[in-house]
């Protein structure tokens, strides 16, 4: 069943972007000024040509204030469309205008002109692959139950009420003034938009339904399964495209709407009208074509402990796997009491190709919040967001810097100097015929790895005492109740939570290079620790040999094995411990969190890692998340499970995903259908946090690779998100087919 | 009591119930044409050396105690013969161009090996699978093994051609909960043809064994041209139809195998036909189904 028409599939397609041209979904402005009918307002150039001269007029007002001038200039400027082959009205700001008008500049100014040391310190942490830093505007979820509940007019009543409750306690300040004025305006302007979308709709035929919908939700909370997708996707694009700061999920989507679509069904609407409702509201995402994919949630637990997975989970997951896209990406909270047949759904879902799912553990989040010490109830309701990271409802924490860990050990190894530019950016420390011991090596790196974090810490602290500055949240923080009860943004310690997340990278990589120098210099004492590093500074050129060596040996993490398991755990246990609970910026008075996790960064700070002990060569990929390196994970699926799940994941707060590799051929049938469900389940009662699966062979790659023509519709797991085979590197793609080919 | 380990396979989905490991012993007692692990027949160690992978380093010759290895303008040449199996070039080998098949291995050093995947196998209903070769060769290591396994309560298999003295089924029927019984022809003439040996001794044990209250998965390799015409299909399906059978897996043919025979310098026999199609496949099951067989694709 199709769910949706093909000319309103191909109508919403090309919706957001050309689809004749190049589209960079990683580069995620997209432009489509075309598409508008130019009598509904500007052009994204001009646009931004007037909020730049809007802002220079009210130069002096806060931040706050300016910021929600600007979202209402673009509410009520920019270009809007309806057409009767799409459910979802269009609003022209896919650009990000304020951005760029707004929130570049004001980047910038903290950066380059506040702090500049940071900055600069920033700029060259990145350039030499250490971490990657940036104020962070990418993992933020609505509180979603409150915008459900109360729709747009009852946030902004809630608001209002908020500032007189307050006013009764003392004087507003200034700042508490500016941030429920900012409220007001957007919210104001949020209303008019609405107005101005519900008549155009109003005008055009076979766009009644849409009019009538967005009339109801000025006024109202959602009443229909229709109005609140309508209302889930205007605030989405609202914050994300307009407010600038990216939502991070779309919401507990099955639990949300269950009731609604329930509703519907009893008054007699048909489950197919429902089902394309939420077909045309899933191919907008598909259509946007953000990079990292849209993601949203589903399952979990009731506070009575029995499962929030119901019958519409499961019309959920229909509807995607019959449109055949990755995009919304959908993360699955598993918990003991999830419906077998709901996860057997998924699995197979993902054994035939739609891959874009995550099953993520409710068992293990709660515990690690409850560790932390978060209440049963706000653990039970944390949201999962981004690829598998997880955060308490109402909370707002950053993830917004990536460390590789690999660089602690080139600094042991070049007495505190990097590997690639020789510069001194570890602590000074001995010569390598210095080590005495292996004891004494590990000590050094983890003396290494704790001022890279400290450095890390100290640099994100400095530029997070200034999110509200660069990029205050009117319409985002009104979701939460806490910014509203203390009248102050989310980015400045408005939110239940303001939590920072450490980003940690590279674990396989630093347990397998360690592990080999205990082997091979000091237990069989087969090479000394100078030759060693004499043959990592040449790249291993005139030492194939040995790499090949040091690559084939099986003592690599992922496999079960004693060693390098052992090594990783206690490289987990050090940055964790040390991380967990640091303050961070002190006006936003949060806690530091940590996590194992690489996004992209195995392919970016790949480039700039030195050759390592494991074999692996300067610039070669890196290991993800607590993986096994790319094609290091010999001896299988249920050894690289075994691996990861002694990590202690409920010991910190992050993710720690495993991205496992299957072939086709150990999934088919009824057996592998049920393998899969018995890995997962074991993952999941043995303490791992989130697994994913690529379902492939290494023929089949090799093949797409020579007739990408032939595989259009291919798509893979890269680490948390979906790609299309064909758009990703040729190296990245190699690195799949080693991993594939390591498969048995 | 120790064996000769061909090989170990861990998250092995179709040997069995649920997640399993599957341990491979060394000896056969047929010598099937099509036989996909040809490493399995001899009950000698075997070194496989597959040509296309070697780097010419040299490595293996240097640690190589019995000079198997030597290399010379024309590249790298084993003298098999002089091989005693210690795997040391193997675990040298720097482009993994050498496997050894066939280590002794005692059951205490194989259980905690075995037993790495013990909560997949508790949560799939799995366990461990002895196959080959032919395990039954070996009936009093499997029993020993089998009964250590049973204490901690694992699941076991054994996947056997059938074709060993009833002695041997006795020895392991207490310990094992599943046979893999493997089916190639009804006509004796032909299976000699086909596998080295008449059928009589395999349909006898097989018919036995569906007596002993033992649960039975019969697997088919189905080969084109040699045991997959209507009249073989009627035949083996009047057969088992009889018996107290739980299921039958047919498994179609593929050739995946053939570098395996080169590797080991053997001859290679595996017919040059193509993998059945699903549709012959699915005729197959449909025959067998007609006499009551719960048969299904290896497909599936």
């Amino acid at each position: 069943m199709a769910y949706i028409h093909e000319s309103d599939r191909q109508y919403i397609l090309g919706k957001y972007h050309k689809l004749d041209g190049t589209f960079d979904s990683h580069n995620r402005f997209i432009r489509n000024d075309e598409y508008f009918d130019s009598s509904t307002g500007m052009d994204g150039d001009a646009l931004v040509a007037n909020l730049l001269l809007q802002d220079e007029q009210i130069a002096g007002q806060p931040h706050a204030i300016r910021k929600a001038k600007a979202f209402a200039y673009v509410l009520k400027h920019t270009r809007i469309n309806c057409d009767a082959h799409d459910r979802f009205p269009h609003i022209n700001a896919m650009d990000r205008p304020i951005n760029k008008a707004l929130i570049k500049r004001w980047k910038a100014e903290v950066l380059d002109e506040i702090i500049p040391e940071v900055g600069q310190k920033r700029r060259c942490m990145e350039k030499d692959g250490v971490a990657t830093i940036w104020p962070d505007f990418d993992h933020i979820v609505p509180d979603w139950d409150r915008v459900f509940e109360l729709g747009f007019s009852g946030l902004l009543h809630e608001s209002e009420q908020a500032k007189n409750l307050l006013s009764q306690t003392h004087d507003l300040s200034e700042t508490e003034i500016a941030f429920f004025d900012s409220v007001a305006i957007s919210y104001q302007a949020i209303f008019d938009l609405i107005r101005r979308l519900a008549n155009q709709a109003g005008k055009v035929s076979g766009c009644m339904r849409m009019s009538a919908a967005l009339e109801r939700l000025i006024d109202h909370a959602p009443q229909t399964f229709y109005e609140a997708l309508l209302l889930d996707y205007l605030l989405f694009i609202l914050c994300e495209h307009i407010e600038g700061i990216q939502v991070r999920s779309l919401g507990n989507l099955d639990r949300l709407l269950y009731p609604l679509y329930k509703r519907d069904l009893e008054y007699g609407v048909s489950k197919e009208e429902l089902c394309t409702d939420l077909a045309h509201f899933f191919m907008q995402f598909t259509a946007i074509g953000n990079y990292w994919n849209q993601p949203v949630y589903l399952g979990g637990c009731k506070a009575d402990g029995t499962t929030e997975i119901n019958p519409f989970s499961y019309v959920f997951l229909d509807v995607h796997n019959a449109l055949g896209i990755y995009n919304p990406k959908i993360q699955i909270k598993v918990a003991s009491n999830t419906p077998k047949d709901f996860l057997l759904k998924a699995l197979d879902m993902i054994r035939h190709g739609n891959n874009s799912i995550v099953f993520v553990s409710d068992a293990l989040l709660r515990r690690a919040l409850m560790n932390a010490g978060a209440s049963e109830e706000d653990a039970r309701t944390c949201n999962v967001k981004g690829c598998y990271e997880y955060n308490i409802n109402g909370g707002l924490d950053t993830g917004m810097n990536y460390v590789n860990f690999m660089k602690p050990l080139e600094y042991c190894l070049h007495e505190g100097c990097d590997g690639v530019t020789g510069k001194q950016s570890g602590l000074p420390c001995c010569r390598v015929e210095e080590y005495a011991s292996f004891e004494q090596l590990f000590k050094e790196y983890k003396r290494q790895l704790l001022y890279m974090l400290d450095e890390v810490m100290d640099v994100v602290n400095r530029i997070e005492d200034y999110l509200e500055y660069i990029n205050p949240q009117p319409v985002m923080s009104s979701t939460y109740i806490t910014c509203l009860q203390h009248g102050k943004d989310c980015m400045c310690g408005g939110a239940k939570s303001n939590e920072s997340n450490m980003a940690c990278g590279f674990l396989a990589d630093v347990a397998d290079s360690l592990t080999i120098i205990y082997k091979y210099v000091f237990e069989q004492k087969r090479i000394t620790l100078r030759e060693l590093v004499t043959a990592l500074d040449a790249n291993f050129d005139g030492y194939e040999q040995l790499r090949l060596r040091l690559s084939n040996d099986r003592d690599k993490y992922g496999n079960n094995r004693e060693l390098p398991d052992r090594i990783a755990k206690e490289i987990i246990d050090t940055s964790s411990s040390y991380v967990m609970g640091k303050p961070n910026a002190r006006i936003r008075a949060g806690k530091w969190t940590c996590g194992y996790h690489v996004a992209r960064m195995s392919y970016t700070q790949g480039k700039l890692t030195a050759a390592s002990a494991n074999g692996r060569r300067l610039g070669d990929e890196l290991s993800k998340n607590v993986s096994a390196s790319m094609g290091k994970n010999r001896e299988g699926a249920t050894a690289a499970i075994l691996s990861a799940t002694k990590l202690n994941a409920d010991q910190f707060v992050g993710d720690a995903a495993l991205d496992l590799g299957l072939l086709p051929s150990a999934v088919k049938g009824k057996d592998g259908l049920e393998a899969m469900y018995a890995l997962l389940m074991t993952f999941i009662n043995r303490g791992g946090q989130a697994m994913q699966i690529n379902v492939f062979d290494a023929d089949t790659l090799r093949k797409a690779q020579r007739e990408p023509e032939k595989y259009q519709d291919l798509q893979i797991r890269v680490c948390g998100w979906n790609v299309l085979w064909n758009n990703i590197a040729k190296e990245e793609q190699d690195g799949f087919i080693r991993q594939a080919e390591s498969l048995v | 009591m120790d064996a000769l380990i061909s090989d170990i396979k861990r998250f092995a989905v179709h040997d069995g119930d649920g997640i399993r490991t599957t341990l491979f012993l060394k000896g056969c007692t047929l010598r099937c044409v099509w036989c996909h692990n040809p490493e399995g027949i001899s009950a000698r160690p075997e070194l496989a050396y597959y040509a296309e992978r070697c780097l010419q380093c040299g490595v293996c010759a240097e640690v190589c105690p019995n000079g198997v290895h030597e290399f010379s303008d024309k590249g790298h040449a084993l003298n098999r013969d002089l091989c005693l199996g210690c795997g040391k070039c193997e675990e040298e080998c720097l482009g993994n161009a050498l496997k050894l098949y066939g280590r002794k291995m005692d059951v205490d050093m194989l259980f905690p090996v075995l037993l790495e995947d013990e909560d997949f196998f508790r949560n799939s209903g799995g366990g461990v699978t002895v196959s080959g070769g032919e395990p039954l060769l070996h009936a009093e290591f499997v029993r020993e093994l089998f009964e250590k396994l049973k204490k901690h309560s694992v699941n076991t298999a054994v996947d056997t051609c059938g074709h060993v003295p009833w002695d041997a089924f006795e020895r392991v029927l207490p310990v094992t909960d599943l046979f893999l019984y493997d089916i190639k022809h009804i006509d004796s003439a032909m299976h000699k043809q086909l596998t080295g040996m008449g059928n009589e001794r395999i349909l006898e044990n097989l018919q036995r064994l569906s007596e002993c209250n033992k649960r039975i998965e019969i697997r088919m390799p189905f080969v084109p041209g040699c045991n997959s015409d209507d009249d073989t299909l009627h035949g083996i399906g009047a057969f088992l139809g009889k018996l107290n059978i739980e299921r039958m897996r047919v498994l179609p043919y593929h050739d995946l195998a053939r570098g395996k025979y080169a590797a080991l310098n053997l001859i290679d026999t595996m017919p040059q036909v193509e993998a059945p199609t699903d549709e012959l496949l699915a005729h197959a099951v449909e025959i067998l189904h007609s006499h009551g067989v719960q048969a299904f694709s290896g497909r599936e």
